[in-house]
């Protein structure tokens, strides 16, 4: 299959990935499935509106609801989730200028502004409008550009393996901001908790204590509740976060005109284009895209003046970045295996369970699943269209909910979830144990994102170095002569020194600064 | 100077050491190649270093967000309370257990007791529906 899908001629190519094409579309037009995701849909819209949930805690706490039903149907319902979250954190950021999800930063900038100027309805449907346009552009990039990088990477070895899992696992600590160092001890913790269970060569036990439940390792899903579920409703315990500020009374006009979506074209696309590009590089979600599109469309706008004061372009450019980060880091996590945000990386650990290793072999083995998901992804889009529109209100009234309903519901979905999983209290104890973990780690500001990817890649970097090693008898030179490897390794070392690089620029740039007459 | 850096590098370090010693106590693998303790020791190696450098770098460090201590007290009530339910779990019946521990932990939230019982008893008779009907998951 393998090498059908790497060197097969022009047109039975084009026939049999037509035939996969239909395939895939056939297995998403089953009404069970898209039952499940209108359902993950509007749950990941309540999840998103609420502030302090997330994409990932939902995805999170609700995947094991997945395990007892088909891998298309868990699917969409986990993407329906993903996809609704995402456009649903705008909604708060709007009415209340609290981020409903970490994407939706850039979203309050504006869009409160907006808000505050008696034009929420419009700040709202400006949300879902370039919400879907984003998601619709990078579903084409998945479409277009995940079958060559998955062709490409089938020419990998264990040592390329090696080496892009070191470079995930570097990216996502060179973009944990200040705290790089803590990134990285952050990812080794990941590290030591993936060498928990078998030794994947030799099937020596490793760090069991003699309990049989630790030799399979640790449960990827109850540990992903208790960082992303447990520890959260803990921080905002801690911080006392109770009191949500009721949203504006009034919604007013929710369609924008033609000619206000006119002059948001350009800022709409740009920013698609940036979250998709920022969302395919491991580690660099939505967060990330939609601030460095919103910086580019103001730098390129002519009104630069009115952006964070009610900019339809700063908004639109914003949206459009945070939603094109899903289709990005789909590809990444679909052709590489690499997550691509901590959302993909909860997905990867749902994929698992159905028996769905992601990597560029289900594009070889399994080509209808991935036009599953791509077709998943754009009735998600689209649904999405319709709930953001049309739901904005009710959306907007979830907001008045106490957040100790919202944190009670959390901790016992979280619970019953994480057991659910194998019938297993040790997973419970596991989910607990991660709670504590994740919210010391958010108390010390040190970033859980590098530890979650650790704990994904850890047998995988393991696995690969150890097969590269033996290839090469031993010999580490061997495997340096590798060109793939030798530019992920290049690309590692500037990761993990890029932090340093921009801080070093930053400090000559304002000692410049000092140093000239006018200062 | 930042304490939680302190205390952080100092788990670190030793988790970093730990791993170096068990490590080294694994089987070596066969003919010079890697065995079961050889990543273990690269990335307990690793560890300490990094470990080292976040404890001598803490001087640099911010202070981190600081938590009050009447907040500590709901947070450390919280988890008791989740710690008991995770204890009792498999004894008694799902439901009543279950909506006693919402009812307990909402009104320890701040909750009022009616609003309370409300909750609990929806969020739990939801949840059994879901799992325990729904899905065959036994949560008795």
């Amino acid at each position: 299959m393998a090498e059908r899908f790497a060197g097969c001629s022009a047109e039975s190519g084009r026939e049999s990935m037509l035939a996969e094409v239909l395939a895939g579309l056939l297995a998403v037009l089953d009404w069970q499935v898209l039952a499940f995701l209108c359902a993950g849909v509007c749950m990941g819209a309540v999840f998103g509106a609420l502030p302090g949930l997330t994409a990932t805690m939902g995805v999170a706490v609700l995947t094991p609801l997945t395990f007892w039903v088909s891998p298309e149907q868990g699917l969409a319902m986990l993407l329906g989730i993903y996809c609704g979250a995402i456009p649903a954190g705008g909604i708060p950021a709007i009415l209340i200028n609290v981020p409903g999800t970490p994407a939706s930063i850039a979203t309050s900038w504006d869009g409160y502004a907006l808000t505050r100027k008696g034009q929420a309805g419009l700040a709202l449907g400006i949300n879902a409008l370039a919400s879907v346009t984003g998601q619709l552009a990078s579903i084409l990039f998945l479409s277009f550009l995940a079958f060559p990088i998955a062709r490409f990477a089938l020419q990998f070895g264990p040592a390329e393996y090696f080496g892009l899992a070191l470079l995930g696992i570097s990216l996502m600590a060179g973009v944990s901001g200040r705290h790089v160092l803590k990134g990285m001890l952050s990812g080794m913790l990941g590290l030591s908790l993936a060498l928990v269970g078998l030794d994947p060569m030799t099937a020596y036990p490793r760090y069991t204590f003699g309990l049989s439940e630790f030799l399979d390792g640790i449960s990827f899903i109850p540990v992903m509740i208790g960082l992303f579920g447990l520890a959260e409703v803990l921080v905002q315990v801690s911080e006392r976060r109770a009191g949500i500020r009721s949203p504006a009374a009034t919604i007013g006009r929710v369609i924008p005109s033609a000619s206000e979506c006119k002059s948001m074209l350009g800022a709409t696309f740009s920013g698609a284009t940036v979250g998709t590009m920022v969302g395919a590089i491991p580690a660099a979600g939505g967060d990330i895209g939609s601030v460095i599109a919103w910086e580019q469309a103001r730098r390129t706008s002519p009104d630069k003046a009115k952006f964070g004061k009610g900019s339809l372009r700063g908004l639109a450019a914003s949206c459009a970045a945070c939603n094109g980060a899903i289709g990005g880091a789909m590809t990444t996590m679909l052709t590489l295996g690499i997550p691509g945000d901590a959302v993909s990386a909860v997905l990867i650990g749902a994929l698992l369970i159905h028996g769905i290793q992601p990597g560029p072999l289900l594009f070889a083995n399994r080509q209808s699943f991935v036009f599953s998901i791509v077709f998943l992804m754009a009735f998600a889009s689209l649904l999405i269209m319709a709930v953001g529109i049309l739901g904005a209100r009710p959306l907007a009234r979830i907001l008045r909910v106490p957040a100790p309903w919202l944190w009670a519901g959390i901790v016992l979905f979280g619970s019953v979830g994480a057991y659910a999983l194998n019938n297993a209290v040790a997973d419970l104890w596991a989910m607990f144990a991660a709670g504590i973990v994740g919210f010391l780690f958010r108390k010390a500001q040190i970033p859980l994102g590098p530890l979650v990817l650790g704990l994904i890649l850890g047998p995988m970097m393991e696995s690969n170095l150890r097969r590269a090693l033996i290839l090469s008898r031993g010999d580490w030179t061997g495997m340096l002569a590798r060109p793939i490897l030798l530019l992920f390794l290049v690309g590692t070392v500037l990761a993990l020194l890029w932090p340093l690089i921009q801080r070093w620029r930053t400090t000559r740039v304002s000692g410049n600064q000092d140093a000239s007459p006018d200062a | 100077m930042s304490r939680s850096d302190i205390v952080a590098g100092g788990l670190f370090l030793a988790l970093g050491i730990a791993l170096l010693a068990t490590g080294a106590a694994f089987p070596s693998g066969v003919g010079g190649l890697p065995g079961a303790g050889f990543f273990p020791q690269i990335i307990g190696g690793v560890t300490a270093l990094l470990a080292g450098a976040l404890v001598v770098n803490s001087r640099a460090g911010s202070a981190g967000s600081p938590v009050e201590i009447e907040n500590i007290r709901h947070v450390a009530g919280a988890l008791g309370l989740l710690c008991l339910y995770l204890l009792l779990w498999g004894t008694g019946f799902f439901v009543i257990r279950t909506a006693v521990f919402l009812l307990l932990l909402l009104t320890f939230l701040g909750q009022r007791w009616i609003s309370a019982a409300v909750c609990s008893t929806v969020l739990t008779v939801f949840a059994y529906l879901a799992f325990d009907i729904g899905l065959n998951v036994s949560l008795e």
